[in-house]
């Protein structure tokens, strides 16, 4: 992606499971972001005094207080940091609290690390470019709020799933994604619906028709059984 | 029955055996004394006649001082001294009819001359007074028996009080309220020997069940950050470049089971958090168009089962209820009649303000009946956690609508039924 090219982003991650939080710095230096670390409040304060994120991955429940009290604090320092909260509880007013103080979005644990991925990168996006910039991809470029796409300049319109999936798919390029990643990416609470890995396969296919139908290289690599890959060359 | 009308039935029984029992006992003394009261006092009478008139040698200008009808004819002469004492019956000429007499004959000679004697004594006033007995009687029975019944309804209600404190103690606890039931003492010792005993029955039964609650409550979000850690490590695993085909197979296995592993957790948070009472603020909601759009997000899924979709919605259907608690319960209902749907199958919708009826075709379940609302019956559909029905079932238990289940017609039907006083009428909604 482009964005990636001008600017690394910086992300802090607060979360107190040493182990969890090893998986999310592995991963999100995958991603190619520079991960710093803080597994209780009072580290995740002086961090944020001291230096300025992108994007701050946020678990609530912290071994010296909520992780909500920082969301204060950074407000109080009139941060331009996206917040990203991970919480082990699902409910509303959980939610609803942390989207009111400021938080960004919200992921529940146990959550796909794609999926944070890509929040993290949409959150990003919206705080730097108020949501007008664009993704390019080698010969692709992708409107994130339009359901549009270019393949070598030529528009091609997607539909609202199509869109979803290449937007995924673009946030953690290079990555396997799992179907079931995809599919609660797509569809949330319904994603153990049936069929929907039957749909998600039809949706790669339409995808990478309209991709190399227009000239786009075939990006799409099915692994075996696991998920799909959005490979970079 | 009630205990009242069991015990109140017997004394009645019993009351009414031993009255009728008397009362029969008690007329055939009385009639069997009076009958030889008259007898005795005929022949008595017939001394007292016999006394007079050896007394006189000319029958004219007798004064008779008996009260009863007395006859004397001449007889040629005198042939026995017996006296024949019979019941039979003449006519009255005061009451113009034919009744019963008690007839007393005799022969008895005044001075020369025989003569046939025969005193006649009205039955019918004995007639009348076993009736009157029997009356009275009948009357003391009613009597003795109204007072019975009051009295011991009055007594039993006094007596057995707390026994129906107690009782409607019990029905009215609620273990997910987590109230206590406070028992009254009473004098008698057997209820309150009971009550103590129900006491410490009903204790153990909250206190179990808050510990089931709080072990599920936290068993599941304990859960959460190992699955968390566990599925975070294979999705880094799985990004390597160096796995073959199988070991892939094994991470995908694993995936699956921890995915597996998390619905349930989801669905056991969820009915705990239901069953804690924190979806309790209920609102007047459109019934008729929450379907509808939750229809919508079905949509695809629905259009690729091929199903007839076939809905009979009556429009504006009003209720009172918690927005997220119809939402669960419409989300599960319609996902499980579309998973478990066959391809090209039907899939019915019925909305009318007393219930909804949703039905889908398949083939018959192994398990019998409601059982499919409990947690973990799954019948043989391997690849389902088996809660979806039971947060079907909690949300209706919470929301008091009676839920059921039937295979009919090759249809599974689930039929939901409003309670009356949540069912919003359009004029006042």
């Amino acid at each position: 992606m482009n964005f990636k090219k001008e600017k690394i982003m910086k992300v802090l991650i607060v979360e107190d499971e040493q182990e969890l939080l090893q998986s999310i710095v592995s991963f999100l230096k995958g991603s190619g972001m520079t991960c710093e670390v803080a597994t209780n409040l009072t580290d995740a304060i002086d961090k944020i005094d001291t230096n300025d994120y992108d994007c701050i991955v946020l678990d609530i429940g912290l071994p010296d207080g909520s992780g909500l009290k920082l969301i204060e604090e950074l407000q109080k320092k009139d941060h331009q940091t996206g917040v990203v909260i991970v919480s082990a509880r699902n409910s509303l007013e959980d939610r609803l609290t942390g989207l009111n103080i400021g938080a960004d979005d919200y992921v529940t644990k146990p959550f796909y690390m794609p999926e944070l991925v890509a929040r993290i990168k949409s959150v990003f996006r919206r705080r730097s470019f108020q949501g007008q910039n664009e993704i390019i991809h080698n010969e692709l470029k992708v409107i994130p709020d339009e359901m549009l796409m270019y393949v070598h300049d030529k528009l091609i319109s997607l539909t609202k799933k199509e869109h979803e999936l290449l937007l995924y798919f673009l946030s953690n390029s290079n990555k396997v994604l799992t179907k079931e990643s995809i599919a609660e990416h797509l569809w949330g609470d319904h994603a153990d619906m049936a069929d929907s890995f039957d749909f998600i396969y039809s949706h790669i296919k339409n995808l990478r028709k309209k991709i190399t139908d227009n000239g786009g290289k075939d990006y799409l690599k099915s692994i075996y059984g696991v998920g799909y890959k959005f490979s970079n060359e | 029955m009630k205990l009242l009308n069991v015990t109140n039935r017997y004394y009645i029984a019993i009351a009414l055996a031993l009255l009728l029992i008397s009362s029969a006992f008690l007329s055939y003394r009385v009639f069997y004394l009076l009958d030889n009261e008259i007898s005795e006092h005929m022949l008595f009478e017939k001394m007292e006649i016999e006394k007079q008139l050896s007394a006189q040698h000319d029958i004219q200008g007798i004064d008779f001082v008996i009260g009863d009808k007395i006859e004397i004819e001449p007889l040629e002469k005198f042939t026995t001294f017996r006296v024949s004492l019979v019941d039979t019956s003449r006519y009255d000429s005061y009451e113009q009819a034919i009744v019963p007499y008690r007839r007393l004959s005799y022969e008895q000679l005044i001075g020369e001359d025989a003569y046939r004697i025969t005193l006649w004594k009205r039955l019918s006033e004995t007639e009348g007074l076993i009736s009157g007995i029997a009356f009275t009687l009948l009357l003391v029975a009613i009597d003795i028996i109204a007072c019975f019944y009051f009295l011991n309804r009055w007594f039993s209600k006094r007596v057995w009080k707390p026994f129906y404190r107690a009782l409607s103690g019990l029905k009215h606890f609620d273990l997910h309220k987590g109230e206590r039931i406070s028992f009254q003492r009473s004098e008698i010792e057997e209820f309150n020997t009971l009550n103590v005993e129900l006491s410490k029955l009903t204790d153990k039964v909250a206190r179990d069940y808050q510990n089931l609650r709080e072990f599920t409550e936290n068993m599941s979000h304990e859960t959460q950050t190992p699955l968390a850690i566990i599925r975070s490590k294979l999705e880094l695993l799985v990004q390597s470049e160096k796995l073959d085909s199988e070991q892939l197979g094994h991470i995908k296995s694993a995936l699956d089971s921890v995915n597996r592993l998390s619905k349930m957790n989801k669905s056991l948070i969820l009915l705990t958090r239901i069953e804690n009472d924190q979806y309790n603020v209920a609102e007047v909601l459109n019934f008729s168009q929450l379907i509808r759009r939750q229809l919508d997000k079905f949509d695809l899924f629905i259009s690729a089962r091929e199903l007839k979709l076939k809905m009979n919605l009556q429009e504006d259907v009003m209720l009172q209820i918690n927005p997220n608690l119809a939402e669960i319960l419409l989300t599960n209902l319609i996902s499980n009649a579309i998973k478990y749907n066959k391809i090209q199958g039907e899939l019915n919708i019925e909305l009318s303000p007393s219930q909804l009826i949703i039905s889908n075709s398949g083939a018959p379940l192994t398990i019998q009946g409601d059982q499919i609302f409990e947690r973990f019956k799954k019948g043989d559909q391997p690849d389902s956690v088996g809660l979806g029905l039971a947060i079907v079932k909690k949300v209706c238990d919470h929301c008091s609508c009676d839920v059921h289940y039937i295979y009919q017609d090759e249809k599974h039907v689930f039929t939901i039924v409003f309670p009356e006083d949540k069912i919003i009428e359009e004029e006042e909604a």
